[in-house]
């Protein structure tokens, strides 16, 4: 069947496959910012902290998500909440990395100033450190986001939600005429997601950094 | 995956000669423990066809094949192209160039292995083709990135003593993004790794069928074995490569 | 001692010593800072004059000792709140680039939990203060701004929730010199309004002699080498650290610290436009200057004329130029003048331009002796009463 038409037969079921895909995929990278961020916030300051906190989500990052999955199993089963843990651990490294360097980045004097004005730590990170820091830490969720994307694909194989399932349904019938078609629409539906939340990202960056700062 | 955070400076101290210990040490440990977890177990037929030294080792060769003649191309490949696109000449379709490589790292990486599997065939090759276009970009980038980096004032200097641009390009250039480049390469290095695990799902091989097996057949044991086996893997990799950019960076830099 | 206002910020034997340090950063440090005075604190690079100003809002906090603001021990308790007391300017300035400039000025009101209005005629009224435009600037962002204009923002910030005592750091350091010396003056302009206590670091002995009412001569490990106002240490140097890092030149820095009303003009011979040319040769006959001095209608100066221009057609309304100088000037900026103006003399002008006396090296001479003997006065006065200076 020509692509065309079997995309317009089955775009209801490729929509509905899309939006788990965009559910799991918020759910794993606004997972991870809260906990990346903050520990980003925590360890900015102190180099053996920074170092061991960098060094063990890049172990994350390193282990194939097959791995991670299959170690995940046994102790969680298989479907969304080992996908979506094995897909908050690979977001880690991209998002703390870049809190960290965000944070670094702030000129000591403007942190200076704002001490010397009596503002509180929480404060100065708060209100200083952390909008400045801000444009950096979008980066690192951008990144955190296209991984996330990828891997939730291979998530499927597990019972994951998302646009996977096409791509293993077209595997598993790896000789029916559909399965080009099925594998297809599975992996163009990814990208497509990967360039609407690229967008979204630079919508994001332009309205939430201040004038002051672009 | 994208390598923009590797270059990050994260005000990472070198390590010290104690430090590179830790990792080998580490992973040494996993393995002694996982020995000793099968070593304890009796095994049922299926499990035991997977869980062998013999089996391993013929799985190991596959997965270590597939990624180091991926890293190979790459290397042959991506690595000429990004000097090329440094060029002045390539200015026009560096931004282009790009974006296409950009939107293509967002195609998943199991999609491309099994689109290649359906239309050309599984096995050995489309997954090394799959591999190489997904682990391209990092390298590309870094080349362009670390040539780029290089002082202005160092060429300017080149060019003034009566060095060719190749010249300058070669003796210069290059060697100084070197650190850049290798960093490239160990992403690429570690990409492949991953992305040879799902090609077990197209018949590649690897540590990856042994997880496949485990899961198709449901022997936790199996599926462990071949987790762990894969990690451990991934890691000793990554951390051949810290190695060797550390040995291979100049002096000096 | 001469009349001292009431002191507003005591410093008791403050010590800071960094670990890892042989020698104390600062050493046993006592000092008192009287109300609405600015207080420099100068000396060589290293000497702790940064350590000891930051340990006043304990932004550094001493080893041993107390300070004391109003008679009231702040060494303890809320370093944060006690920074929203204090005012606090440094060298990089440290404005929030994501923030306009109003919000900036606003930051310490707010903690404070002033109302939106208040804050806001704060806001405007602090624009103003420091010679800019509220309308055009509230709203700007800082890097809209040039290096001044955030050093002026950066000052307004400090006093915007009115604090008694303002801290700063090398203020106008990263500034040019030419914006630096307006800034200095401007700032000195606005201090005689408000009379803010101010604590001022700076290695600038020039920029300590012109700002300061009072000047702390450091040395390493901030030890009081001399604690006095600027003429006195210039007149008299406590010691050869003191004099050395003066520099050279003392006396002209003196000169500096003197202005054109403070001193005695000579007169010069005058002659008015419109005037008979036979009278005005006869006066330059009787004169044993070379020279008239051409005046005009109101009285102002116009140039100088010689029997050589008098005799030529032009008459009186030819000759050479005239170097002026207002009332306010400094001695040294007039010292300037006559270094290049016509017969080494400034002629002084009043507020409406007209000629009031004229300034040659022997009325400058005459100032000076009378600076010294002034002083000589003084310091036996003050043996007699038996008070240490």
């Amino acid at each position: 069947m020509n692509f065309f038409r079997y995309l317009s037969s089955r775009w209801d079921d490729l929509l509905e496959l899309g939006l788990a895909h965009v559910g799991i995929t918020v759910l794993a990278v606004l997972i991870a910012t809260v906990l990346g961020v903050g520990l980003g916030m925590l360890v900015y300051r102190n180099p053996r902290a920074r170092q061991f906190v960098i060094g063990t989500t890049s172990v994350f990052l390193t282990i194939p998500s097959l791995a991670l999955f299959g170690l995940f199993i046994s102790w969680m089963g298989v479907g969304t909440t080992p996908v979506v843990v094995a897909l908050v651990m690979y977001s880690l490294l991209p998002i703390v990395a870049n809190t960290i360097v965000g944070l670094r980045q702030v000129d000591p004097a403007i942190v200076e100033s704002a001490q010397g004005m009596g503002l509180t730590r929480v404060q100065r990170l708060w209100r200083i450190e952390l909008p400045l820091a801000w444009p950096v830490v979008l980066t690192g969720m951008r990144v955190a986001t296209l991984i996330t994307l990828g891997i939730a694909a291979i998530g499927a194989y597990i019972s994951g939600p998302g646009l996977g399932n096409e791509i293993f349904a077209g595997l598993s019938r790896i000789s029916s005429p559909n399965a080009l078609n099925q594998v297809l629409g599975g992996t163009l539906g990814v990208v497509v997601l990967a360039i609407l939340f690229d967008m979204f990202y630079v919508l994001l960056k332009r309205l939430t950094t201040s004038r002051g700062i672009r | 995956m994208t390598i923009a955070v590797e270059q990050l400076d994260v005000g990472l101290r070198r390590r010290t000669a104690l430090g590179w210990l830790v990792t080998p040490a580490v992973l040494v440990a996993v393995l002694v423990a996982l020995w000793l977890i099968v070593a304890g177990r009796q095994l049922d037929s299926i499990e035991e066809r997977r869980v062998n030294l013999a089996f391993i080792g013929v799985a190991a060769m596959e997965h270590l094949t597939l990624t180091a003649v991926s890293t190979l191309l790459v290397l042959v490949i991506a690595i000429p192209l990004g000097v090329l696109l440094t060029r002045p000449s390539a200015r026009r379709i560096t931004g282009p160039a790009l974006a296409v490589f950009n939107v293509g790292q967002a195609i998943p990486s199991i999609g491309l292995l099994v689109i290649l599997a359906i239309v050309w065939d599984v096995g050995f090759w489309p997954a090394v083709v799959a591999l190489v276009a997904y682990s391209a970009l990092p390298v590309l980038r870094n080349t362009m990135v670390g040539i780029q980096q290089v002082d202005e004032s160092v060429v300017e200097s080149g060019r003034g003593m009566g060095l060719s641009r190749l010249q300058v390009l070669t003796r210069i250039e290059l060697p100084l993004a070197v650190p850049v480049i290798l960093t490239g390469l160990r992403t690429a290095l570690v990409i492949n790794v991953g992305t040879a695990t799902i090609a077990a799902l197209v018949n590649a091989g690897g540590f990856g069928g042994i997880i496949i097996t485990g899961l198709v057949q449901n022997r936790q044991l199996v599926t462990l074995v071949g987790s762990v086996l894969t990690a451990v893997l991934a890691l000793a990799i990554d951390y051949l490569g810290r190695v060797a950019e550390e040995v291979l960076r100049p002096r000096g830099l | 001692m001469t009349d001292t206002p009431p002191i507003k910020i005591r410093l008791d034997k403050l010590v800071k010593r960094f670990p890892g340090q042989a020698r104390p950063a600062v050493e046993e440090l006592s000092l008192e800072i009287p109300e609405g005075e600015i207080l420099i604190l100068v000396g060589p690079s290293g000497c702790g004059k940064t350590t000891t100003m930051k340990m006043i809002n304990r932004l550094i906090e001493p080893t041993s000792g107390r300070i004391l603001l109003d008679d009231e021990d702040v060494t303890h308790g809320d370093p944060d709140k006690l920074r929203r007391r204090i005012g606090y300017v440094i060298q990089q300035i440290g404005l929030f680039p994501h923030q306009t400039i109003a919000q900036n000025i606003a930051t310490v009101p707010g903690l404070l939990g002033w109302s939106k209005e208040r804050i806001a005629a704060r806001v405007d009224e602090l624009i103003g203060l420091v010679g800019m435009d509220p309308a055009d600037y509230r709203d700007r962002y800082p890097k809209q701004l040039s290096g001044g204009q955030r050093q002026r923002i950066g000052v307004a910030r400090a006093m915007s929730a009115d604090p008694d005592v303002m801290l700063m750091d090398e203020p106008f350091g990263a500034i040019d010199p030419i914006t630096r010396d307006r800034l200095q003056n401007e700032f000195l302009r606005l201090q005689a309004e408000i009379k803010k206590t101010i604590v001022f670091v700076t290695h600038d002995i020039d920029e300590a002699i012109k700002m300061g009412d009072r000047i702390a001569i450091l040395r390493e490990g901030s030890q009081i080498a001399q604690f006095d106002t600027p003429e006195r240490i210039l007149v008299n140097p406590a010691d050869e650290f003191v004099s050395d890092f003066i520099g050279r030149g003392a006396s002209l820095k003196r000169l500096s610290l003197s202005r054109v009303r403070d001193i005695e003009p000579s007169t010069w011979p005058t002659v008015t436009v419109g005037d008979d040319p036979a009278v005005a040769r006869r006066t330059l006959e009787e004169t044993d200057r070379g020279s008239l001095l051409v005046l005009d209608e109101h009285g102002a100066p116009r140039s100088w004329v010689t029997a050589e221009h008098l005799q030529r057609s032009s008459g009186i309304d030819g000759g050479l130029p005239v170097a002026t100088v207002g009332s306010a000037a400094t001695l040294s900026d007039t010292l300037n003048e006559m270094l290049t103006a016509r017969y080494s003399t400034a002629v002084v002008v009043d507020d409406t331009g007209r000629y009031t006396g004229v300034v040659d090296i022997d009325t400058i001479n005459e100032a000076i002796r009378g600076m010294r003997s002034a002083e000589r006065e003084r310091q036996r006065s003050s043996l007699a009463k038996g008070a240490a200076t």
